[in-house]
């Protein structure tokens, strides 16, 4: 189980990763959502801004509507947050779900790409 | 994986798209396809899949009918694609079957080379025709990729990147008749819809929607355009999926299947009254290759085989075994699928969450099913063997249903693959939390 520390700092190198990264940011130019992950184990909620590509802002707590809801163990999010985790597995096995529309969820995964192709 | 899988993954990623194959490999769906015949596929390891997503339908009669590879062959030896700018046999010979084959008052053909393409044309025509700009088509429709049709696309995200598109362009949900005719004017065009929506998760329409919306086209002077492209051809145990409304369109396109699963080719067919803005712009709509000599003489085969071994009788006798046999899993995994919907070999189902689309596409290839959930619902599988389908061919794809979604229940799923770096990931400090 991590704690909110943990999670902001896996967050906080995320936000780093994607804003810094000019590919990924002409992309995703025209991707302006509001994200909530959700820690099934310790019930922890951040909700991620990023208007027109760029993370804005990740505070905690259930903040706006949400477009897209990642429900997962806070581990797991540790572990994609830092790109040590292709999700796409934990995916299929049902360990994350997902709600939103098709096209995000594969925005998600493209953005994973971009920053780790290696993961 | 084997030295040719990973060079064609390699290749693929390379030269067309790298996160089209990180998506597909994660899915458990990198299937290189080899030998391919009737309902089945093989991957070059020697995997077999029974095919139940068939290019969206288009491999009615079956790949590489051995009838339909025959008239290949011989159009092959004696044919190339034609000058498209001259008149050609082997574009009469098919125009006039489907004249005889189609619904109503449809007897006339324009040939394309893809459904967009089909759907652009029908458009074009009802613009031509009318001198009326609108095309009213309902939300989550399918029609292609094309100009005109992807205007008319009922999902967002396909047109949203690249507006602006075609104007006048009007979506209403698929089934409400009552939106629909508020939306169909004296400045309307045409509608255009899918008998059953495809893409949009298997979606019938309601019983009478469809002559409710011929009424509604026909009280404004408005043509309504039938896209047939996955239904056509036998699909739902009928030639037309419209003939189970008893509706006839003022305009049908027809596609995929229309091939063989050898040739691209597919057809507008529409009214003589129609026809009448082409006679005065015979060289309005050209295709180098629509209607090729070799794919014409290729889709005179594929009507022949549909027509000559029962194909449409076969495809409703296995869609009501492959329907009792849904609906009975249905009934015993209520946590899973909600609803089973459909006709003929369309068969949509229904599961409990979206996530269960991606994670049963999964499970089915695991146990040699071949089935991609909809494009523009997750939430539905959509399950489209070609009309050749046996019964124990049936039998193995329900039974194979019923596997998956153990697996599914089960948590079952890819293993986590090897980390190929570091971890980034800092190491916890002794005692912190774990």
């Amino acid at each position: 189980m991590a704690d909110w520390d943990e999670l902001a700092e896996a967050l906080a190198d995320y936000t780093v990763s994607c804003n810094s990264n000019e590919r990924l940011r002409k992309m995703q130019r025209d991707w302006s959502r509001t994200l909530h992950f959700v820690c099934s184990d310790t019930g922890v909620t951040f909700s991620m801004d990023v208007d027109h590509g760029e993370i804005l802002s990740s505070p905690e707590g259930h903040i706006g509507t949400p477009d897209i809801v990642v429900t997962t163990h806070s581990e797991t999010f540790c572990d994609m947050f830092w790109g040590d985790l292709n999700p796409v597995q934990k995916y299929l096995r049902g360990e994350i779900t997902v709600k939103g529309s098709q096209e995000d969820i594969m925005r998600l995964d493209a953005i994973s790409y971009v920053i780790w192709p290696d993961a | 994986m084997t030295d040719a899988k990973q060079h064609a993954l390699d290749q693929f990623a390379t030269f067309i798209n790298p996160q089209k194959v990180r998506v597909m490999r994660a899915a458990g769906l990198d299937i290189i396809e080899a030998e391919r015949s009737g309902p089945w596929v093989w991957d070059v390891e020697g995997t077999r899949f029974l095919d139940c997503f068939t290019s969206a339908g288009s491999f009615n009669v079956g790949r590489r009918n051995p009838r339909v590879v025959a008239a290949a062959h011989a159009a092959v030896d004696r044919l190339d694609n034609g000058n498209f700018l001259l008149c050609s046999q082997a574009k009469a010979e098919l125009a006039a079957r489907l004249a005889e084959i189609t619904p109503g008052e449809l007897s006339c053909t324009m040939f394309g080379s893809g459904g967009g393409e089909a759907i652009d044309f029908a458009i074009k025509l009802a613009r031509g025709s009318t001198g009326r700009p609108r095309i009213v088509s309902a939300v989550n429709g399918y029609h292609g990729h094309t100009g005109f049709a992807l205007s008319a696309c009922g999902r967002a995200s396909f047109r949203q990147p690249f507006e602006p598109l075609m104007p006048e362009f009007v979506q209403v949900p698929f089934g409400d008749l009552d939106a629909l005719s508020a939306a169909v004017d004296e400045r309307t065009a045409a509608v255009l819809l899918e008998p059953i929506q495809g893409e949009g998760g298997i979606v019938m329409p309601p019983p009478g929607y469809l002559a409710g919306v011929r009424a509604a086209c026909d009280r404004d002077g408005a043509l309504l355009i039938l896209d047939e492209i996955q239904t056509g051809l036998g699909r739902t145990g009928r030639w037309w999926a419209s003939e189970h409304d008893g509706v006839a369109p003022d305009i049908m396109a027809t596609a995929k299947s229309l091939g063989g699963s050898l040739v691209p080719i597919s057809a507008t067919v529409f009214t003589q009254e129609l026809r009448e803005f082409l006679i005065p712009n015979p060289f309005i709509h050209l295709s180098t290759f629509g209607g090729s000599d070799l794919a014409c003489a290729v889709a005179l085969e594929v009507i022949a085989v549909i027509e000559e071994t029962g194909l449409v009788q076969h495809a409703a006798a296995m869609g009501e075994r492959l329907f009792a046999g849904l609906r009975a899993i249905a009934a015993a995994r209520p946590e899973v699928i909600t609803e089973v919907r459909g006709r003929g070999l369309m068969a949509g189902v229904q599961y409990a969450e979206d996530s269960f689309g991606p994670r049963m596409s999964y499970h089915l290839a695991r146990h040699g099913v071949l089935a991609i959930y909809s494009g523009n619902q997750p939430s539905v599988m959509r399950l489209m063997p070609a009309l050749v389908i046996e019964p124990e061919e049936v039998d193995f794809l329900l039974a194979s249903l019923e596997r998956a979604i153990g697996d599914l229940v089960s948590g079952a799923g890819p293993e986590q693959a090897a980390p190929t770096r570091p971890r980034r990931r800092p190491a916890r400090a002794a005692g912190a939390a774990s």
